[in-house]
């Protein structure tokens, strides 16, 4: 597959359908993302479910692609994308971060395994180039979400609050995440998280970016995957998109067009009636 | 067109030694992108490392030469301060001979670099007056656990820790000082092991211990002992692994043999059937692990602390196999390498004494000149030389004595009293202020280099832009100061040649090569260019001459300074996570410092009820030594009759109030008890 | 958006904390209204007047439940009436996400309540407190309020 990936990296290149492209290189026996404009370092050009191309740079607070738009913008990207890395894109572009015009996205689609280690419901991108079309794994199959929803109120909260008086704060849930490019995130202000503080409060630190996940989690993983202290942050995220795409047919990095349903009218994006209430 | 680089890296806060890439775009830093595939950090990083691009920019940097002149800085050129400093060195080496002279290497710096102002100190001025920081954290350690073992270092890997069936953590927030290593405690908790912490204040780690020991700062021996005497008299010791592997036996048993955990509860405030069962949980693992850190090294009885912890490690045959071990956490990214270096008064590189001769002919045929066979002065005897004026001039390289050291008005009257003082640094730090020339140094991101993790793993950091301003890389001014004072040698081109010369000098370094480590970290030791590196030591043998490990009769001895009627509260120091050590770098990092701007004094609610106090109300806190205002934070992590201070901010330092009193062997001193007297202010 | 059956059992005497955001421009006129007109409704009620209910983040809610309020009420103009057009559509949709999510994170999802009273509503003013007060009675403290030491 990689081989086929570099081989029309080289044709994109050659033939200046772009003028680089964005990728993961090997380096330092490790793999980092690189801007490849010269073909012959097309050799060193890999995959790797472990590492996204479409980040958040931190502490800049934007994203890799708008910065490298931003520093050159007339140039036309190629971008090497896996199906999360196609829905940052699309959910930033929505959200005027980055110019999709000047982007050609060359979709990878990811293997069976590398969706179940993602636990990614759509392991590919929307217009697939290379690889084949692998069953994502549905929300019902994860083990994490089935345990949560067996538990009573009671010890949903006592589960809660032990997990997260793990959190040491780094924020790297925030920092790995496309989608938190704030300039002024919630989580540092005093007013709802006291600076300082260890573990912080339960539950409002991870309860904002629980929330302010709900129209934006493109299930890329990145967040619990970066967390040293293993909270299974993802559980409540793909709960949560599953509920806006219940009540509002919405669903984050699906559509340029689509707009969140929380800047709509209740006439644009309705609530679906049956989805009112919670059960409890 | 635009230059996007990634640019792989070691953090340079803690000692875990995370990896990630300084993200740059044309030269500036634009962020940090942690890498997946380090050993310890596998992709997370804490706050610090996630922050770490930020400082380095910070307007303060300093960019060009300092001198003082009629009290002021001006600036100059670097031909000048060169010339000055090499001048100046020179004539005080001539007037007053080489042991007027003194050298601080840094634990911050690289293993290249300390290794360069080793060899400065001892073959340009001729002296072995080189120390650094280690002294203030981890000397007992070196000492401690040299007698113990015969090596200084941590015994196992961080990542063992997670299979573990049981932890003892004693003087260590481990959670909060080094996250990354915290991490591998929380998973082995999660695979059911048994922690146990012992500390007298509820650090975030104890949310998940099985067992909280909270005993009073000072009295760690007599908790090892009330231990090892449990695990003695319920027959629950290795009595093989003590046979064949150690010495010492007897007089161990015949000490600890008084300390009952009845005896020990009276001595440490813990009761005793705590203590009994936190001795039969680690007696009773398959693989018990011990973590310290400045808990239990920071005191006068520093080295029977340290030999305290071997001790209990060996007698139940936890030392030599996976997920065991003594395992200090060192605080400094590069601390345990300026020791590895040598930056040290009684031993080059590798730990070899300055007072053995074979070791020094050594030296002294491959740096072709005689070296001083006389061991040279610690930092605190620097600063008392320094007083009595028998010591004239000091060159100190990124490190920060002004904060970070005991009883600092006895620090600034040293400094002071010195004829000359040069310090080389990022920032124009509290100890920089004293200096009468200040050399632009640059930070971790502006050069190339080596630094050694506290699990011994030797890594690289790799240059991700050009020096900012008219800062220079450490180990290039070194290199020009010894040229200037005529030194044939210090020809480096690169840290990489450096590396060379360690290698060569150096036994336990003697595989290690820039080109091998492209490849990912080597811990050491690692003899031979094949050699994969060495997770853990003593694994049949121990390191001590006779392969033996040796176990020691220790007494418990009280603190130098214990609380009476006129200061009534025992004071202990410590760091928060959002901060580092003197906070030059932190407190310049926005979200750092945001998190915690300053200074406070944790305060139990039953004292600060009896003095009237409230919650962040402005306080006074004096010892002997010293008084300072700070913050109160009452709250009941901290028991009663102790009071807690960070010590990382210059406004409120608690090392104003410290006891420089230092153990006797490893001169570290007692920054973890002294008596203050907490007043309000009116 | 009524929450889900509470079963009335008599909580001995508990008396709940309820902090209510109300819309100056409806709720809070309407609860003027009930005031003046001697309505009577549970004194439990915390008011704060805000100038639409879509100026009512989720982190309020959150911030009121863990600070001591054993429920949360958002009352703003019916659909259609908001003065700034969307401000209330707005607000459905957050509180509908909102009760959700305290659902998996173990926070019961009936102390929040969101409802249309317009500034002439008096009686469905007091009706809904009177109702949301007896609910919060049956439901007892708020497990997840700080406890201060
Ligand atoms: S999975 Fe996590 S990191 Fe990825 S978009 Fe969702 S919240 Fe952000
Ligand atoms: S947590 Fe919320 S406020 Fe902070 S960056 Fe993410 S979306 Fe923005
Ligand atoms: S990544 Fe984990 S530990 Fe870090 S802030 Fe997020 S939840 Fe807390
Ligand atoms: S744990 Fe230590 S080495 Fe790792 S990122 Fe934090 S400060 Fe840096
Ligand atoms: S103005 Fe009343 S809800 Fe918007």
């Amino acid at each position: 597959m990689i081989g086929k990936v570099r081989e029309l990296a080289k044709e994109w290149l050659t033939t200046k359908k772009v003028d680089a492209i964005f990728g993961l290189r090997k380096q330092n026996n490790d793999v980092a993302p690189y801007l490849f404009t010269d073909v012959k370092e097309l050799k060193d050009l890999v995959l790797s479910i472990d590492n996204r191309i479409c980040f958040t740079v931190r502490p800049s607070k934007q994203n890799i692609v708008h910065l490298i738009q931003k520093n050159s913008p007339d140039m036309k990207i190629g971008i090497i994308a896996r199906g999360c890395d196609e829905r940052a894109l699309i959910e930033l572009a929505k959200r005027f971060q980055i110019d999709l015009e000047k982007i050609e996205i060359l979709g990878v689609a990811c293997t069976n395994k590398d969706a179940e280690e993602c636990l990614c419901p759509i392991p590919y991108p929307k217009t697939i180039i290379i690889g084949e079309k692998a069953e994502g794994v549905s929300l019902d199959k994860i083990k994490n979400v089935e345990s949560l929803l067996g538990k009573t109120l009671e010890e949903k909260a006592a589960f809660w609050k032990e997990q997260l008086s793990k959190c040491i704060k780094c924020y790297g849930c925030r920092n790995v995440c496309p989608m938190c490019i704030c300039k002024e995130c919630k989580l540092e202000e005093d007013l709802w998280v006291k600076s300082g503080e260890l573990p912080p409060d339960f539950p409002m630190y991870h309860f904002i970016r629980f929330y302010h996940m709900a129209d934006r989690c493109i299930e890329c993983g990145q967040c619990e995957k970066a967390c040293p202290a293993g909270i299974p942050l993802l559980t409540i995220s793909k709960l949560v998109r599953k509920d806006v795409k219940e009540l509002f047919d919405y669903e984050a990095g699906k559509d340029v067009e689509q707009e969140s349903p929380l800047v709509t009218t209740l006439d644009e994006t309705p609530l679906k009636e049956e989805a009112k209430d919670v059960a409890v | 067109m635009l230059q996007y680089k990634n640019v792989l890296t070691t953090c340079p806060y803690c000692g875990a030694g995370c990896n990630y890439y300084l993200q740059v775009f044309d030269n500036q830093i634009v962020g940090v992108l942690p890498s997946k595939t380090h050993p310890v950090s596998q992709g997370k990083l804490c706050i610090k490392g996630w922050n770490a691009g930020d400082f380095v920019n910070h307007a303060d940097r300093l960019t060009k030469p300092l001198m003082k002149k009629d009290g002021k800085f001006v600036e100059i050129s670097w031909d000048e301060a060169l010339k000055t400093v090499a001048g100046k060195l020179t004539e005080y080496k001539e007037k007053f001979g080489p042991d007027s002279l003194a050298t601080l290497s840094s634990a911050k710096c690289t293993n290249e670099e300390n290794f360069l102002m080793m060899k400065f100190a001892r073959a340009v001025l001729g002296t072995n007056n080189v120390d650094h920081c280690a002294r203030l954290c981890h000397a007992s350690t070196v000492v401690g656990l040299v007698q113990s073992f015969g090596s200084g270092a941590m015994t196992n890997s961080i990542v063992e820790l997670e299979d573990a069936d049981c932890i003892f953590i004693i003087g260590s927030n481990t959670l909060e000082q080094h996250p990354l290593v915290g991490r591998y405690i929380q998973r082995a908790k999660e695979k059911g092991a048994k922690i146990i912490v012992a500390d007298p204040r509820i650090i975030t780690l104890v949310q998940i211990a099985d067992y909280h020991l909270r005993h009073r700062p000072g009295t760690d021996v007599a908790l090892f002992n009330g231990m090892m005497n449990v695990i003695i008299s319920e027959g629950l010791e290795d009595k093989q692994f003590i046979k064949e592997r150690t010495e010492g036996i007897e007089d161990l048993t015949e000490t600890v043999k008084k300390y009952t955990p009845e005896y020990v509860a009276k001595i440490t405030g813990v009761p005793a059937e705590l203590i009994v069962e936190a001795a039969r949980t680690y007696a009773k693992a398959e693989r018990a692990a011990i973590v310290y850190s400045m808990g239990i090294t920071q005191h006068t009885t520093g080295v029977d602390n340290v030999k305290s912890s071997g001790n209990l490690a060996m007698l139940t045959g936890n030392v030599g196999k996976a997920s065991t071990g003594v395992n200090p956490l060192r605080g400094q990214n590069n601390v345990q390498g300026a020791c590895d270096m040598g930056a040290l008064p009684n031993v080059y590189s590798g730990y070899q004494n300055v007072t053995d001769e074979k070791a020094r002919a050594k030296f002294e045929e491959a740096w072709k000149t005689k070296l001083p066979d006389k061991v040279g002065l610690t930092i605190i005897e620097m600063m008392d030389n320094a007083v009595k004026g028998n010591l004239k001039a000091m060159y100190i390289m990124g490190e920060n004595p002004m904060v970070s050291d005991p009883d600092i008005n006895h620090v600034k009257e040293a400094l002071e009293n010195l004829e000359f003082l040069v310090v080389q640094d990022i920032f124009l730090t509290e100890t920089a202020q004293l200096a009468d020339i200040v050399l632009p140094a640059t930070t971790y991101a502006e050069k190339d280099g080596t630094f050694t993790s506290t699990e011994r793993l030797v890594q690289l950091i790799r240059t991700a832009i050009e020096p900012i301003g008219e800062s220079r890389p450490d180990w290039k001014i070194i290199s020009d100061l010894a040229k200037l004072m005529g030194s044939i040698d210090f020809k480096y081109n690169s840290p990489s040649e450096i590396m060379d010369e360690i290698a060569a000098l150096t036994p336990s370094y003697h595989g290690i090569s820039n080109a091998r480590l492209e490849e990912g970290g080597l811990a050491w030791p690692c003899p031979t260019s094949e050699h994969p590196g060495t997770p853990f030591l003593h694994k049949e043998k121990f390191t001590r001459p006779n392969g033996k490990g040796q176990l020691f009769g220790i007494e418990f001895k009280e603190a130098a300074e214990l609380p009476d009627k006129e200061y009534p509260f025992l004071l202990t120091t410590g760091r928060v996570t959002f901060h580092f050590h003197t906070g030059t770098m932190t407190r310049r990092t926005a979200l750092l410092d945001r998190e915690v701007p300053t200074g406070f004094v944790e305060i139990n609610p039953a004292d600060a009820e009896k003095l009237g106090i409230r919650d962040e109300e402005l306080v006074s806190v004096q010892s002997r030594r010293g008084k300072i205002e700070i913050k109160a934070m009452v709250t009941d992590r901290i028991p009663e009759n102790i009071v807690f201070i960070p010590f990382h901010f210059a406004e409120c330092a608690a090392n104003l109030l410290t006891n420089s009193a230092y153990d006797p062997v490893a001169k570290i001193p007692e920054f973890k008890v002294c008596a203050v007297k907490v007043e309000k202010i009116k | 958006m009524k929450g889900g059956k509470i079963d009335q059992v008599s909580n001995n005497g508990f008396e709940p904390k309820i902090v209510g955001f109300l819309c100056n421009w409806c709720s809070y006129a309407g609860a003027d209204l009930a005031g003046t007109a001697r309505l009577k409704y549970p004194a439990n009620l915390r008011v704060i007047r805000v100038m639409c209910s879509g100026r009512v983040s989720p982190e309020f809610v959150v911030k009121a439940l863990r600070a001591g309020a054993d429920g949360v009420m958002v009352l703003g103009c019916h659909i259609g009436d908001c003065h700034y057009q969307a401000g209330n559509h707005r607000a459905a949709k957050r509180i509908a996400i909102l009760r959700r999510l305290l659902n998996y994170m173990g926070i019961d999802p009936r102390r929040v309540r969101l409802e249309w009273v317009s500034a002439s509503e008096a009686q469905r003013f007091t009706k809904i407190v009177k109702e949301f007060t007896d609910d919060m009675k049956a439901l007892g403290p708020n497990p997840m309020k700080k406890v201060k030491v």
